[in-house]
């Protein structure tokens, strides 16, 4: 199959993706929150997890700009990454304005926050498009059950507007596993092995997005308790969940990781039509631990 | 099927490669994480093993292993399924 089927494949993805989001999720945080539900005795915990997670969500300048560069080639990939950036927008905004409207933060404490997050820059914890598809996968999932044992406890502390938002954004970050999925499972019809063999290498290095930029993050986490996502729970929920809809069993990636290991003759890692997923700047693909 | 002794010595062979880096002295107490292998790379690791023995595991049984014991166990039961 030639390149520009598979180009055609991974624009279907995104129109039906697009379609749907059009037609059935399109929110607004400022008109769709119920924000006459506010309970402005909710746990410090969990204005700690909405701060949080407004802060990760607030890196989408360096997500946007790296992520996109690496899909401009790919039509169906690239106007994805430009949707995908307008849906995330929304996530810190509604966070953002629920930390103020509760009086928990003030309008000064968010604007410094935002200050102290861009004296770092997030950067690509893979080199290539597909690497970073697969990274979708495990990411946009593994945040969407962190968002949704938020909406379970927001509840629980009687908040309804916090609850709308997480749920609202629980909501976006499936939709966003699903592409994701979607087209590796497409780059998996295209080339088993190397998709793979980028599985196995996502799967060593994974690690959430701006956990190592975030002021105090593993304190966060740590005070959060069950907010983060420890390693049992991210197999069950995420890890597992996202194989089983590829298709791919754990026995493959072993393989595929003991291939990787073995000293590779100097030539290609990928070739073909493959080679257009890689951003042409970034050079050849890391191996082993990232 | 091996005793305990081989298992943990097949357990540092495969450690080491898929760390890539020297591991020994474990023992049965030894907690996994302690190993500087994180959760995936323990994934991986368990995968050769079973590869190697022959055996497989099912994924909901990988959750909840801390000690190398927790492992061992696993696999012997595993091996006498
Ligand atoms: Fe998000
Ligand atoms: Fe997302």
């Amino acid at each position: 199959m030639g390149d520009s089927r598979l180009a055609e494949k991974v624009y279907r993805a995104y129109a039906t993706f697009f379609d749907q989001a059009e037609a059935e999720r399109r929110w607004n945080p400022y008109r769709d929150v119920p924000w006459g539900e506010i309970n402005r005795e909710v746990s410090d915990d969990l204005i700690l997890v909405a701060e949080t997670f407004c802060a990760v969500e607030s890196y989408l300048p360096d997500y946007v700009a790296k992520g996109i560069n690496l899909v401009r080639k790919s039509f169906g990939q690239a106007w994805f990454a430009a949707n995908w950036a307008y849906e995330e927008s929304k996530h810190s905004i509604a966070l953002q304005e629920y930390l103020v409207r509760s009086g928990r933060r003030t309008e000064e404490q968010m604007f410094d926050l935002q200050d102290r997050l861009k004296e770092l820059e997030w950067k690509l914890p893979f080199e290539t498009a597909r690497q970073m598809t697969i990274y979708g996968c495990f990411q946009e999932m593994a945040t969407f059950y962190i968002y949704v044992r938020q909406e379970a406890r927001a509840q629980t502390e009687g908040d309804g507007a916090l609850r709308t938002i997480f749920r609202l954004n629980a909501r976006d970050e499936i939709a966003h596993t699903h592409f994701y999925e979607d087209v590796v499972k497409l780059l998996l019809e295209e080339d088993r092995a190397g998709t793979l063999a980028d599985i196995a290498l996502v799967t060593r290095g994974f690690r959430m997005p701006a956990a190592d930029l975030v002021p105090e993050y593993d304190e966060r986490v740590a005070v959060m308790r069950e907010a983060g996502i420890d390693r049992d729970t991210f197999l069950q929920k995420v890890y597992f969940p996202v194989l089983k809809y590829l298709g791919v069993t754990r026995r493959e990636l072993v393989e595929a990781a003991e291939a990787d290991r073995k000293p590779r003759t100097a030539q290609p890692y990928r070739t073909g039509e493959i080679e257009t997923w890689r951003t042409t700047t970034l050079g050849s693909p890391r191996r082993g631990k990232t | 099927m091996k005793n305990r002794s081989e298992l943990i010595a097949l357990f540092e062979r495969k450690a080491t490669e898929v760390a890539e880096r020297e591991i020994k002295g474990v023992d049965e107490s030894t907690v996994m994480s302690a190993l500087g292998i994180d959760s995936l790379g323990m994934l991986e690791l368990v995968g050769t093993m079973e590869k190697e023995l022959g055996i497989h595991i099912p994924d909901d049984q990988l959750v909840g292993l801390t000690t190398i014991k927790d492992l061992i166990e696993l696999i012997e039961e595993r091996a006498a399924a």
